[in-house]
């Protein structure tokens, strides 16, 4: 064996920015994937939930005795029979109500033997009502003597945010130019492939073990445990495949409390399942706003403020929604070099459905505003849009007015690469000489840049990452993280950057992640964060085991360990790579010894980052990242119908990992951005979802998708693993304004409220026209 | 949901139109309107469900003596890729294109989306406007009889029809077009599939001598049923299709068509659609 390895040399090869296949591809391609709505328990029954299909009301009485006769039904609880439980941001929710504030809330919950059961039990539920006044717009919350609807907030005001930094009625007054405008972005939902679901189980301990889709295990427990009134520590939460999260799972919602509930009190393993319809009436949405938006700039384009006063209906109670100002705001005063900034955020309770977290949280709506202002002023100044923007675009190792450090900045890159790409400057000129010239159908192209958290975002206490990495006697490496898997391929990229660092096949990585009592801590999958944390977390681990047998290797072979190198599954001379023995072979040596020597590392990453703050200046990700997408459409000035024909994207990723992953991130994102742009829009009448169905709430299908041309800019991030930077969300903040700069250009019509559906460009387009 | 008592899958035609006599049927075919309506608490089961689709000669399509013949289970997808559909009404075919998605295509039925009587219906329009008529078998004293009815007096409200409980539609037929036929096609939204119709126009007529002739205009989405466009086909019938021409047509079609508000478009944008896409096929048919 010795002898045919002898004269071996193993070249050093890098898997950074190959193409790597996520590993439960093909069981997800081929449907063999057992995702947690397919999992059933021993003993299991089946939780459902009474909405109220109200949006405001007293419940006057509750009467469950039919439904509690009815053979298969095992238990119905109310919120009579759970006093005292909160969850929620602020703690203005409850598992189940004692009174109606929006169609969502839960009145009512059966266990039964089968979902059939469960459902019919739920009919024969008889509530009486009594319906109040309910409040529908900010307006309508903002009015003296609006109905309330949290007692502990008479005034309906939920959250507020404010910023502001230097003076800005001197900024006013330095403008030649000031864009005064108000932007209202609308409902729009997640619509994850698989429907919300949750699977309670107490063991005789009074332990709980839920199966959660969750993306953030070990802060769940935190949120989870006050609505069951038990410890968090008495919650062990586990993670079987999801189908698809992207935000939506990024805070603890009423059904999980009630299946817990169910399982509390039945003593059997509940499971709570959504179908189609209702996971569009009770799931988070994106947080909706009103933006008025001032942005100040001199006659040589160089901005001097910008002034942006956000309004949000808060709905009915507080989640992750609400405090998307969070972002909002780094964006106001850290997207280009703006000098001056006031901005402010408040969110008013109305009877309308609650927002969470979603993929660009707070920065799809704000960059809606700002990219679009931008390209405004560009037209104003009658200046070369590209010259505009590199004006006022910052450089490396500039800060922003709320302290975000931008070490390595790459938006000039960014800009340029895609104009250029595009011929962005040529096209835009020609097609708005093109816009006065007969033809029912109109061509544009838009240009969209913002900046984006890329190296995490520190508002919780930590935001870290634990991992443990050991391997066995077989040059197997199993490592187990607190970074959820959630459908965004962290799979793949771990696997990648341990097979990098310890040499041995990408297949011989096995990751543990799903079972929050084997897994160290972990903020949870939000942020654009897990590649930049939890692959710098599981890198720090392989180093150090790669250390310890590069040590253990030396001695053997006499050299210092400095001089070795683990390739291909081999222990090498770094400088030729000679052969000095097999991985396996080593790690056996090192445990059967008379002292053992095992890898068995751990670690634990904190990145370079200042908490959020109260003042909200701080430096809160080691790192930033810009995107610019360009946006060529093509418009039917009849029907209204927008096509996007392509779309050029430069972001700048620090560094390529997986490229496979890296792009499918992008189309995907862009997809969001599609939809929140084009078709997607929830439709509330008096806060009744009127389009909880896939038939009228348009998702984009594959063919609506543009051809997409990516730029991936390698600004080689100081602290990121390998220089890489966070990169999921930008693609779903920077698309939508791009077209509806396309759309300008096209028709020279601007949506300042989207989605700009084809009746809303058609009626625009006439109006105009016929005015 | 009520509960099937019995389960009646025929093989023979007669015995399927003879157990519909009986009453308390529920008719499957492809299922694809039946199964969301059901779902969504619309429809209920009777007490017998008869699956007609292993009947096979109500799968055929056929052109004989100069009448094409579509039977009720033919599937949107075999009506897509048939050769006779294709040379003698490819209006049909277009249809077929944007309807729905693969799967549904696959599964649903010619009968089934006349049956089912949406106003909405996208193979209605093109049916309307090949001039069909739909055949109704009951069973009478023993036999099965089969009446045939203009499928332009068969809808009487949004899913009502004419069609008596007791009987099967088992087939459309039309005569086969002239070689001067064109038929035209037009349905909205963006997307390719999966679009439910905000507004669908269909024309078609003879071309001869640069006349436009046996004029038929269908409009759906506009009104409770799937409608034929008198006051169109009247501005159109016998006329050189010019610019005048077809300025009248498209103000006729504002006529004929009394489109509603709902969450899927406004009376507006259907009036102006109509107005369009009367316009662009009218267009079409010129280049024809």
């Amino acid at each position: 064996m010795s002898e045919q390895v002898a004269f071996q040399h193993i070249e050093k090869t890098s898997l950074i920015g190959k193409r790597i296949k996520k590993p439960d591809a093909p069981a997800k391609a081929t449907g063999k994937t057992r995702y947690i709505n397919d999992m059933v328990l021993p003993q299991m029954l089946y939780g459902k939930i009474l909405h109220a299909g109200r949006a405001h009301a007293e419940i006057i009485s509750i009467d469950t005795s039919e439904a509690e006769k009815l053979a298969g039904v095992h238990l119905v609880v109310t919120a009579q029979d759970t006093p005292e439980l909160r969850l929620g941001f602020v703690k203005d929710n409850a598992p189940l109500k004692n009174k109606i504030r929006c169609e969502r809330d839960e009145v009512a919950a059966v266990a039964a033997e089968s979902e059939a059961i469960a459902a019919a039990a739920l009919k024969l539920i008889r509530v009486d009502y009594k319906d109040l006044p309910g409040v529908y717009t900010i307006e309508e919350s903002q009015r003296e003597g609006a109905p309330v609807i949290q007692e502990r907030f008479p005034d309906n005001k939920s959250l507020k945010f404010e910023f502001k930094a230097g003076d800005l009625a001197q900024a006013e007054a330095d403008s030649d130019i000031i864009l005064d405008d108000t932007f209202n972005v609308h409902y729009v939902t997640h619509c994850c492939m698989g429907t919300s679901c949750a699977i309670a189980d107490f063991d005789h301990n009074g332990k709980l073990t839920i199966y959660s889709q969750t993306q953030y295990p070990y802060n769940y427990k935190m949120d989870l445990a006050p609505a069951l009134g038990i410890d968090p520590g008495d919650i062990r939460v586990i993670q079987p495949p999801t189908g698809g999260s992207f935000g939506a799972k990024l805070d603890v919602y009423p059904f999980e409390p009630v299946a817990a509930i169910l399982a509390q009190k039945t003593g059997r393993p509940v499971k709570i399942l959504f179908d189609r319809e209702e996971e569009f009436i009770n799931s988070p949405t994106r947080q909706p706003a009103s933006m008025h938006l001032r942005t100040g700039c001199t006659k040589d384009g160089i901005l001097t403020f910008r002034a942006a006063d956000v309004e949000m209906d808060n709905g009915a109670y507080t989640s992750w929604g609400a405090t998307v100002p969070v972002i909002m705001m780094r964006t106001t005063s850290g997207h280009y070099r703006v000098p001056v900034v006031d901005f402010k955020g408040q969110a008013y309770y109305t009877n309308n459905s609650y927002a969470g977290s979603f993929r660009g949280y707070g920065n799809v709506q704000m960059t809606y505003a700002t990219a679009q202002h931008m390209d405004m002023l560009a037209e104003k100044l009658d200046m070369d849009p590209i010259e505009f923007r590199l004006k006022n675009a910052q450089k490396s190792g500039e800060y922003t007015p709320q302290k975000s450090y931008l070490r390595e900045c790459a938006l000039a890159e960014c800009l340029t690469t895609a104009a250029e790409a595009s011929d962005y400057v040529a096209k835009l000129g020609k097609y708005t000489d093109d816009r006065k010239a007969q033809g029912r159908y109109k061509r544009g192209i838009g240009l969209a840049s913002s900046i984006h958290n890329a190296g995490g975002a520190k508002i919780h206490k930590s935001d870290g990452c634990g991992t443990i990495l050991k391997m066995d006697d077989y040059a197997r490496v199993t490592v187990i993280t607190g970074a959820s898997e959630i459908g965004q391929g962290i799979d793949a990229v771990i696997g990648q950057i341990v097979s990098e660092e310890l040499g041995v096949p990408v297949e011989h990585v096995t990751l543990v992640n799903n079972d929050s009592d084997l897994g160290p801590w972990d903020v949870g999958v939000h942020a654009s964060r897990t590649t930049f944390i939890a692959g710098n977390g599981a890198r720090r681990a392989a180093i150090k085991a790669k250390k310890q047998i590069l040590a253990a290797a030396s001695k053997q072979a006499n050299v210092t360990a400095e001089e070795l190198d683990l390739r291909g599954g081999f222990v090498v001379q770094d400088k030729d790579g000679a052969v000095v023995t097999k991985l396996d072979k080593m790690l056996r040596q090192m445990h059967f010894q008379p002292e053992p020597d095992v890898v068995m590392v751990s670690d634990y990453y904190e990145p370079n980052s200042e908490p959020e703050g109260r003042d909200h200046i701080s430096d809160h990700s080691a790192a930033y990242s810009h995107a610019v997408h360009i946006a060529e459409v093509v418009v039917d000035t009849l029907t209204g119908e927008v096509k996007v024909e392509k779309v050029t994207m430069a972001q700048d990723v620090g560094r390529v990992i997986n490229r496979m992953g890296l792009e499918a991130q992008m189309e995907g994102g862009m997809a969001f951005g599609l939809g929140f742009a084009l078709s997607e829009e929830m439709l509330f009448e008096e806060g009744r979802l009127q389009n909880p169905n896939f038939r009228d709430y348009k998702v984009p299908t594959a063919p609506e998708m543009p051809e997409i041309e990516m730029h991936f800019i390698e600004s080689d991030c100081e602290e990121g693993p390998y220089g890489a930077k966070g990169i999921a969300e930008l693609p779903t903040i920077v698309v939508a304004p791009a077209i509806a700069n396309a759309v300008y250009n096209a028709t020279g019509i601007r949506f300042f409220n989207p989605p700009m559906t084809p009746e809303k460009v058609a009626r625009a387009i006439w109006e105009k026209k016929n005015a | 949901m009520s509960e099937i008592e019995r389960y009646i899958a025929p093989t023979e035609l007669a015995e399927a139109v003879e157990v519909l006599g009986h009453g308390g049927v529920t008719i499957v075919a492809g299922g694809t309107d039946l199964t969301p309506q059901i779902n969504e608490g619309r429809r209920s089961y009777d007490a017998t469900l008869m699956n007609i689709q292993r009947v096979r000669e109500l799968k055929n399509i056929s052109l004989e003596n100069g009448e094409i013949r579509i039977g009720c289970l033919v599937t949107v997808s075999q009506i897509r890729y048939s050769d006779i559909i294709a040379e003698h009404a490819a209006i049909l075919c277009e249809t077929a294109n944007c309807f729905a998605s693969d799967q549904i295509r696959n599964a649903a039925t010619i009968g089934g989306n006349v049956c089912n009587a949406s106003p909405a219906g996208d193979m209605i329009i093109p049916l309307l406007v090949l001039g069909v008529s739909v055949e109704l078998a009951s069973w009478k004293d023993g036999a099965m009889q089969i009446r045939r009815e203009p499928l332009n007096k068969f809808f009487t409200g949004p899913g009502k029809t004419i069609r008596h409980e007791n009987e099967l539609l088992i087939a459309v037929v039309f005569d086969q077009p002239s070689d001067n036929f064109v038929g035209q096609f037009r349905k909205s939204g963006p997307r390719p599939a999966l679009e439910i119709s905000t507004v669908t126009v269909g024309i078609g007529g003879d071309v001869r001598d640069g006349k436009f002739e046996n004029v038929r205009v269908a409009f759906g989405a506009v009104g409770p049923t799937p409608m034929r466009g008198t006051v169109t086909e009247a501005a159109l019938e016998g006329k050189t299709l010019n610019e005048d021409t077809i300025q009248a047509a498209v103000l006729a079609a504002g006529q004929d068509a009394s489109p509603i508000d709902d969450i899927r478009a406004t009376t507006w944008y259907r009036n102006h659609l109509i107005g369009v896409f009367t316009e662009e096929l009218l267009n079409n048919v010129c280049q024809n």
